[in-house]
């Protein structure tokens, strides 16, 4: 075979193969599009995992996505309150059982199963509207979850929050990635509600609500011990001297950001939730003690147009001392006012074709765990939200901040 | 632990005392070597048992404990006649709710030998209950009896250890030729089953309780006695031993646990017959000895994989070889005794070992990128390597001084008791007594 012939091949080649070699993670987590994942694994263990969905064991699997075959991830069943029997929602782990296996240069991702979101799309909208707001979320979209070839329903593809998001989300300083820096996952402690209060020196109490995912064999005192400075003074700091201290350990403006895209969004189970803290990560960045919120977790949003916008900001400690001052209360407000502008010409629209994308998607899902009437009734409420959102709390800002008010309000 | 200490000591004190009371009188309650009840020839019970207390170091420290009360059984054997003997054996537990406190929380555990051997013909004799199967050099000698204070990891993990069966044994060739072979009602106890199991459809929880029956032949010979070779050769012992039993699916596999009760290897999904092949070879010239082991478990993997297909058979292989030399010149069997006893005039026995041992796991399939997934038809190896330094001291019958010193190396860093560690020294020392 001549040389010509050879490269002309190669070529070819090359050219057949470039589609999927040019597949990034962008493309899996392309929200334009309603993926298909399928997942084979050994039937016993479907059976397996489904009759243990409470515990966290790990099942070996092939995924299929788009073509392309990782064999030998690991799954297992995920969640809170969200676990379920008949639709498990599931982690994949592509280096579950070969630390160096990745797939698109991820570690992992999330099949979220939607089964506390009626409507489908709670989770993607919100996540989406963080990310228009600057504020650190991961990539989502929806797929169609084929398990041994059977269709399971309808699922989120959530992008982990990982040293890998670490990297997409705070860059490189020259050829240093900055995700090496210590990433923690908040931990929901059932029946202890906590609104960051001193809980003393010790830090296990720390540890119990911060779950460490990377530098885990570091010392407990460089894990935690940051933790507990940081807690023990935001309680103990003046508000004279409040923003000069904990500045150098939270990002305030980032903070103040993120606490307002969630009342935006009208969460009620978030940092300033009714029962306490709860979903969200929490990283500090390499080589230094700022930390900084990511957001996660967002199904239970869009609760009610008429939800407070000031609800509970003087329950939890941070949230208080930091709105205390009159420069992040100000921000607070205004970040409120952008996510009302923000949301005008764009959340409606975006509820409207997430709803197109995976409408015969969830109508063909036997496994969730509410009727089609129920997803109806929920989509029309939902799409119903945005506009009267917007009014209130323009409305409702106005009111706190002396501005004009404008039209529409009671 | 100061508890054990007294315990050991009032044994050694009982033992040096017994020495010189000895019975001549072979009737009634006799001391010969041990306590014993002669109602006549043929007919006596014998009580037994073995204490072992080790006092144990490792570098790195890989949080075990220091110290551990290793054995205590005690056992009842006779002989019924001239026609049958019989043993009942049963170690002695602490609770295992409050290890630290172990005077005061002693309990029955599990039950070692109890059988019944039919030997009135030396070509055939039967033994019946539960014992050990006939596989396996060293885990078929006796745990006092051992070179080195702990077997090796073929021997614990692939060799299959007691079982309730029936063998039928015997010598022929004028005894230069043994030959065992058994049925038994499970795989032995190193392999039980551990997967919780998961009734499909068409199947109940009790069909997947129980792996086998299995079967289990051996045959020893000294292949040397009839050629002409030197005399020392001649007493050279060959055997070839073979197991097979089926295994419910699940996750069942044998599982690569170290000397230390590591898991090196998980346990992967099997389905399908397991069988193991055996070699095995013991020499003990003078006061030399030399042993040598080779085994290999292959169990299948039947509709295993994640997409329900056949995978390659897993694979465990061990091999093991020692030399031992007693210094104070006694003669290497399996009975060896002190000719100048501590409490005689002498030192008692003085034996110096050397042992290097592997255990393996892996699949058959070597095709495509390897995994530690328990459904990978290429798994990941791992092999656990160990060179085992000892000495015994036997300063009196009944009792023996074990030192011994372990470099252990494992082949998958990520498998290794502390990730990215892959070398690891730890040291034993032991008291044992036994009667």
């Amino acid at each position: 075979m001549s040389s010509v012939t050879s490269s002309v091949i190669v070529a070819l080649a090359l050219l057949v193969a470039s589609p999927a070699a040019a597949q990034t993670p962008d493309d899996l987590f392309n929200p334009d599009v309603l993926q298909r994942v399928e997942l084979w694994l050994n039937a016993s263990d479907w059976a397996k995992l489904k009759a243990a969905f409470q515990e966290n064991t790990y099942y070996p699997a092939d995924v299929v996505w788009n073509g392309q075959t990782v064999r030998n991830v690991g799954i297992r069943s995920r969640g809170l309150g969200s676990r379920s029997a008949t639709k498990p929602g599931l982690r994949v782990d592509f280096d579950r059982y070969s630390s160096g296996q990745q797939f698109l240069g991820l570690k992992s991702f999330v099949l979220d199963n939607l089964t506390q979101d009626f409507s489908g799309i709670k989770e993607t909208v919100a996540m989406r509207f963080f990310t228009r707001l600057g504020i650190p979320a991961p990539r989502e979209t929806h797929t169609r979850l084929f398990v041994n070839g059977q269709y399971v329903g309808l699922y989120a593809l959530v992008e982990s929050v990982d040293k890998t998001m670490m990297g997409r989300v705070f860059g490189s300083i020259g050829d240093n990635i900055q995700n090496d820096g210590y990433l923690f996952e908040y931990n929901y402690v059932l029946g202890s509600p906590w609104r960051f209060t001193y809980e003393g020196s010790p830090l296990a109490p720390y540890k119990a609500r911060f779950d460490i995912k990377t530098n885990e064999s570091h010392a407990e005192s460089l894990i935690w011990g940051p933790i507990e400075e940081l807690v023990r003074l935001v309680n103990d700091t003046p508000s004279g001297s409040f923003e000069q201290t904990i500045a150098p350990r939270i990002d305030l403006p980032a903070f103040v950001r993120y606490i307002a895209a969630q009342n935006f969004i009208s969460q009620n189970d978030a940092f300033n939730g009714y029962d306490g803290m709860n979903n969200f990560y929490f990283y500090r960045l390499e080589n230094s003690a700022t930390h900084a919120f990511i957001a996660w977790d967002e199904d239970n949003a869009f609760l009610t147009p008429d939800f407070g916008i000031t609800t509970r900001l003087d329950e939890n400690v941070l949230t208080r001392k930091t709105l205390e001052l009159g420069n992040f209360r100000s921000q607070y407000f205004g970040v409120l006012s952008e996510a009302a502008s923000s949301a005008a010409d764009w959340m409606r629209q975006e509820m409207q074709r997430q709803f197109d994308l995976i409408h015969q998607a969830m109508l063909d899902d036997t496994q969730k765990p509410y009727s089609n009437a129920e997803y109806a009734a929920e989509r029309d409420r939902l799409l119903a939200f945005p506009a009267a959102r917007i009014t209130f709390v323009q409305c409702e800002v106005s009111k706190q901040t002396g501005a004009s008010r404008p039209a529409g309000c009671e | 632990m100061k508890r054990h200490l007294l315990l050991a000591g009032f044994g050694l004190a009982g033992l040096a005392i017994g020495v010189p009371a000895e019975a001549q009188d072979k009737r009634g309650l006799v001391w010969d070597n041990r306590p014993s009840i002669v109602f006549g020839e043929d007919i006596n019970i014998d009580l037994r048992g073995r204490v072992q207390l080790d006092w144990r170091r490792f570098d790195p420290d890989v949080a075990e404990d220091t110290f551990d009360l290793k054995t205590l059984r005690f056992s009842l054997r006779g002989e019924l006649t001239r026609h049958f003997d019989w043993e009942i054996e049963r170690e002695i537990d602490r609770a295992a709710d409050d290890l630290d406190d172990a005077v005061e929380k002693w309990q029955l555990g599990e039950w070692k030998d109890v059988y019944l051997n039919w030997t009135t013909f030396d070509a055939f004799s039967v033994t019946g209950g539960r014992f050990k199967m006939p596989f396996g050099l060293e885990q078929t000698t006796s745990v006092s009896d051992l070179d080195f204070a702990y077997r090796t990891g073929g021997s614990l993990k692939i060799a299959p250890g007691r079982d309730k069966g029936v063998m039928a044994y015997g010598e022929l060739l004028s005894g230069s030729l043994i030959y065992q072979a058994g049925v038994f009602d499970d795989d032995g106890d190193n392999g039980t089953l551990e997967e919780f199991r998961f009734p499909g459809e068409g199947r109940n929880i009790e069909d997947l309780e129980d792996v086998g029956p299995s079967v289990a032949v051996r045959v020893v010979g000294e292949i040397f006695r009839r050629l002409p070779v030197h005399n020392r050769l001649k007493g050279a012992e060959f055997g070839l031993a073979y197991t097979t039993a089926d295994v419910p699916e699940g996750l069942n596999s044998l599982q690569g646990e170290e000397v230390w009760g590591y898991n090196f290897f998980d346990r992967v999904y099997v389905n399908g017959r397991r069988q193991r092949l055996g070699l095995q070879f013991d020499w003990s010239p003078g006061p030399t000895g030399f042993k040598a082991e080779w085994m290999q478990s292959r169990e299948e993997r039947i509709g295993q994989s994640n997409r329900n297909e056949d995978l390659s058979d897993f694979i465990g292989t061990a091999w093991y070889t020692s030399a031992t030399w007693i210094v104070t010149g006694e003669d290497k069997d399996s009975d060896v005794t002190p000719d100048n006893p501590l409490f005689g005039g002498g030192i008692g026995v003085v034996e110096v070992g050397v042992r290097y041992d592997q255990l393996t796991f892996e699949s058959a399939g070597k095709s495509g990128p390897d995994f530690a997934n328990p459904r990978a038809d290429h798994l990941t190896p791992n092999t656990d390597s160990t060179l085992t330094f000892g000495v015994n001291w036997l300063p009196i019958r009944w009792v023996k001084v074990v030192a011994n010193g372990l470099r252990q190396t494992f082949d998958d860093v990520n498998r290794a008791p502390i990730i990215g560690t892959d070398r690891y020294w730890s040291g034993l020392l032991r008291l044992q007594i036994a009667f």
